[in-house]
């Protein structure tokens, strides 16, 4: 369990999208479309910092953005990978 | 006389659906689920051995799991002239006649069929009449509120996490994966190809390394 430090933005049971950090059981907030919850989870993970996985319907990651001030490996550190 | 259950009976999920790459957004979440509530899941293209035909295999997996997850949704032709498929339904025939064997532990065993929605699949099978399934109305969430209700409902597990929480564990999870596999080596097309019986060791390992457990026994 390596994620720690990251937002999730992921598919909920009732049929929204949610953004959760990794590792907890309860989201932060919860939106009608995806689009709408990766644009407020980008400006949380930007001002905090951290990795931001955005999922599929299917709940697999379909992208991730690294916004780490401190490069934790040679893959982060540009804002983008 | 039947011989004795196998060692793993009373935890073993046969699972009976398509392993097809258009399946697995549906399949990956529930082969979690089936893991993370404790039990370990039977499938009949975990081995590849050629020599053996595929109707013995399923068969002995069907014989040597309690429980079966048949999933009917996939049983409609998408085209027209194209043949529906007949391999999960003949399967679900198969375990109900191993259930039906009057004398042995064959009697104990439970199953859960799953369609995309609550009776279209009875319209195709009425000799199904009077079991009630449960609908994942195609949508992955839905498979694990399904599933795990029903290990609540007939497998009698005493307590199991919300299927809230079981869904965030599982993209927890996909989040771990995405990472260690990508450092492994692994591209995008490596991972849609990943045979199911690896998938389900890195879903294994992963709950291994949970701090601490989430279930109580039936």
């Amino acid at each position: 369990m390596k994620s720690k430090k990251s937002q999730q933005v992921v598919p909920n049971l009732s049929g929204g999208w949610s953004v959760k950090s990794y590792g907890s059981t309860r989201a932060f907030k919860t939106f009608d479309t995806q689009g709408e919850a990766v644009a407020w989870a980008r400006s949380k993970s930007k001002r905090e910092g951290l990795d931001l996985y955005v999922h599929g319907r299917d709940g697999m990651v379909r992208y991730k953005n690294s916004y780490r001030t401190v490069p934790s490996s040679p893959q982060h550190g540009n804002g983008r990978k | 006389m039947p011989p004795g259950p196998h060692p793993g009976f009373s935890k073993n999920v046969f699972i009976n659906c398509p392993f097809d790459s258009e399946y697995s957004f549906l399949l990956r979440p529930i082969l979690f689920t089936i893991v993370y509530l404790g039990f370990t899941p039977q499938i009949a293209s975990q081995t590849a051995d050629s020599g053996e035909q595929r109707i013995n295999k399923i068969l002995s997996l069907i014989v040597k799991s309690k429980y079966s997850l048949h999933d009917l949704s996939r049983i409609r032709s998408k085209r027209s002239g194209e043949l529906y498929r007949l391999n999960m339904p003949f399967e679900l025939g198969m375990d109900y006649a191993c259930r039906r064997i009057p004398s042995g532990h064959l009697r104990q065993k439970r199953f859960l069929v799953l369609g995309a929605t609550p009776h279209d699949y009875k319209k195709a099978l009425s000799d199904l009449a009077g079991i009630d399934g449960k609908p994942h109305g195609n949508k992955p969430k839905k498979a694990v509120l399904a599933l795990r209700n029903w290990f609540i409902e007939t497998v009698h597990l005493k307590k199991a996490e919300s299927p809230n929480v079981i869904w965030y564990k599982f993209t927890d999870f996909t989040n771990d994966f995405h990472d260690e596999r990508k450092k492994d080596g692994f591209t995008k097309e490596d991972l849609k190809m990943m045979p199911i019986r690896e998938y389900i060791g890195f879903i294994r390992t992963w709950i291994d390394n949970l701090p601490r457990r989430h279930i109580s026994g039936t």
